[in-house]
């Protein structure tokens, strides 16, 4: 009976919030306070699918979801990243029944890394899926390594698929401590952007089972690539899935004989694009049909939005050393002469620890085609100074306010790029809107 | 004039952008014309510690450092040679904790220490982590300079005769303690990262002098333009100035 009113309530706060244009986590955090085990008590369908890890992990669950979609198409999702236990709670119970089921065929979820164990305890999930773990937000998550032994921790029993990068140590590591799960790895063969050696922030370098240090045949980017053991058998697992052929020009690589294009065209984005094939597989769904969803894919959310403020404006979030650092790449490929703005903020979901610039290579954007450099947000200083340090040749300004940061970059002439942190993502949504031609 | 950095476990103890500490070094050096070498020193690689400067120890994850702990103790006689004859040492975190008497990591585990310092550090989950944003007034050889940072440790690190500076905003060595760090005139152990020197140039210069001295008589520093420095500090003292606590 309990139950019951709990969902209840979810469903009428959740309408009360729908009609003032919210939505969020609120009516779930509410629901677990009144009965911490709801979402024990509610039959679930046989398909549910969660994704975590560090990077790419919004993307890569909504690729998910939209491929689902494909196969059911009542299919739930928590779409726009509420990926802590009250947003979870929000998506399920909001599609629960009164008579306790949930009313989909397949549920897909993101879920933040620390909150995997209570969404493990609570839901019988039926396939995982982990992309990578990078050094992020350390302040509020702990090492990297403490992130990896509670994930790893709350797999102990677990008896679901496990599918997981086979390129990255520290994730291929979780399928010792996960005895009774089914594992599939996938992988991206060595390509043009493949390198012998890495200078960038990475974690891991030791093997797992033994501590000698691990061998790359190549990596692919930080310290994602091919390893190996050199004194036992970590990382010698065959791949269920590999994406070859890689032209990140044309945005393309195969798998299994079918030619895929991705929505992105970095490496990072064709491990999310291999991993959501993998699910495909898993789940008997055409490769055609997958292919159709990734090409049909459209990114929101500050990963390559376009703005137009008299010339086009292109904004990206940032918000860890590895995902800076790809964005800088991307950018630096643009040969012209280009003007960047870079908002650092530093609230509770930006991390409050700001020394992540320090491990990412903002030597990327020290060229004499970068003529100004735009550091705004709370920390606009400790931005000027990481650049400073860095030797930047061209011109530093700092405005911390976004909107005068933005009139600055209006009133300039090159290519347009802003980067911002989480906090500052939306400010600037309004501030590139406000300011468009 | 030229200044010899040793970075040790340089691809180990790296955590919250320590590695800026030797950028700051090294531009500070350059822009006055002081030649820099840095040199780095893994776990089992020969380096003569007597033949630097400067010797830095960053922080690292708890799993890493224990990694390293054998190759550090069999230095011991190395370290104690270099710092006689006058090299300077900048520990930051796990660096620090190391020079101490023993560590005790937040799984229990016992790590015995260089004890080259009477400090000991030991975790202690009932009150938690130091973490935050973090304001000293620190004694650098009598001067009284405010250095501001970023703390984020477990470990309470007790036992300590001559601290750094006095806690302003913060913890410091233990949970709302009362004192940063420790400095003895030759080593200087601190829990701020941020990293350290960027925001703080006084404390830059300061290191960059005390390491000369060892091969230079006379260090004259010339001054550079430190606006966009002391703004960075400045900004971070008035908004820890207008936080409750
Ligand atoms: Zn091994």
């Amino acid at each position: 009976m309990r139950a019951r009113i709990t969902i209840l309530i979810v469903k009428f706060i959740r309408a009360g919030l729908r009609l003032f244009g919210r939505g969020g986590s609120l009516p779930g955090q509410i629901a677990l306070k009144l009965d911490a085990n709801i979402l024990k008590k509610i039959k679930y369908p046989s398909k549910i699918i969660l994704v975590t890890g560090t990077n790419g992990k919004t993307t890569t669950n909504n690729m998910v979801y939209a491929l689902m979609r494909k196969k059911y198409e009542n299919a739930i999702c928590n779409v726009r990243g509420d990926n802590l236990m009250a947003g979870i709670t929000t998506l399920i119970l909001n599609h629960t029944s009164f008579g306790l089921k949930v009313q989909s065929d397949c549920i897909v979820i993101e879920v933040d890394e620390l909150n995997v164990p209570h969404v493990l305890k609570n839901v019988p999930v039926s396939t995982i899926l982990i992309n990578n773990f990078f050094r992020d937000q350390l302040d509020r998550a702990g090492e990297m390594e403490n992130v990896v032994g509670k994930v790893g921790n709350a797999l102990a029993t677990y008896q679901g698929q496990l599918v997981l990068n086979g390129d990255d140590p520290n994730v291929v590591r979780l399928a010792d401590v996960a005895p009774q799960a089914e594992v599939f790895y996938f992988g991206v063969a060595k390509n043009k952007l493949s390198k012998q050696v890495s200078d960038e922030a990475s974690e891991g370098k030791f093997c797992f089972r033994c501590n000698a240090v691990l061998e790359y045949d190549y990596y692919q980017y930080s310290h994602i690539g091919r390893f190996h053991c050199p004194n036992c058998d970590f990382g010698h697992h065959s791949f269920y899935l590999e994406a070859t052929d890689v032209d990140i020009d044309k945005q393309s690589f195969t798998v299994d004989g079918v030619v895929f294009h991705t929505p992105q065209d970095a490496l990072y984005a064709i491990y999310n694009c291999v991993g959501v094939i993998s699910i495909a597989k898993l789940y008997d769904i055409s490769f055609l049909v997958a292919k159709e969803v990734l090409e049909g894919f459209e990114l929101k959310d500050g990963r390559m939005e376009h703005f137009d403020i008299g010339r086009d404006c292109l904004l990206n979030l940032v918000k860890n050393p590895t995902g800076a650092n790809e964005v800088m790449k991307y950018i630096m490929r643009d040969q012209e002469a280009k003007d960047i703005v870079i908002v650092l903020n530093d609230n509770v979901q930006d991390g409050t620890d700001i020394s992540w610039i320090w491990d990412a290579h903002f030597d990327l954007l020290v060229d004499s085609q970068t003529k100004v450099i735009i550091c705004s947000g709370l920390r606009a200083y400790d931005m000027a100074l990481r650049l400073k340090y860095e030797n930047f040749t061209g011109e530093i300004i700092v405005l911390p306010k976004v909107e005068d940061a933005i009139m600055k970059l209006k009133s300039l002439h090159d290519h347009a790029y802003v980067l911002a942190t989480y906090t500052a993502l939306q400010p600037m949504r309004t501030a590139l809107r406000r300011n468009q031609k | 004039m030229k200044m010899k950095i040793l970075w040790m476990y340089h691809d180990i103890m790296d955590l919250y952008g320590d590695r800026g500490n030797i950028q700051v070094l090294k531009k500070r050096c350059l822009d006055r014309d002081i030649e820099v070498s840095i040199d780095t020193c893994g776990i089992g690689e020969q380096k003569n510690l007597n033949d630097y400067h400067l010797i830095f120890i960053g922080g690292g994850a708890d799993r890493e450092q224990h990694l390293l702990y054998q190759d550090l103790v069999n230095r011991k006689q190395d370290i104690l040679d270099a710092i006689k004859a006058h090299t300077f040492v900048l520990l930051i975190c796990g660096g620090y904790q190391f020079f101490g008497k023993y560590y005790i990591d937040s799984n229990g585990n016992r790590i015995e220490g260089l004890g080259l310092f009477e400090y000991y550090t030991e975790s202690n989950s009932d009150v938690g982590r130091c973490i935050g944003n973090i304001e000293i007034e620190a004694d650098l050889d009598g001067e009284k300079v405010s250095i501001v940072g970023f703390e984020n440790h477990g470990g309470q690190t007790k036992n300590i005769k001559t601290p750094l500076g006095k806690v302003i905003k913060g913890h410091g060595n233990v949970y709302r303690g009362e004192f940063e760090g420790f400095y003895n005139g030759q080593v200087l152990g601190t829990y701020m990262h941020g990293p350290l020197l960027p925001k703080n140039p006084e404390m830059a210069d300061f290191i960059i002098k005390k390491a000369l001295h060892k091969d230079y008589e006379e260090v004259m520093l010339k001054p550079l333009d430190d606006t966009l420095e002391l703004e960075a500090k400045e900004t971070m003292r008035k908004r820890m100035q207008q936080e409750k606590g």
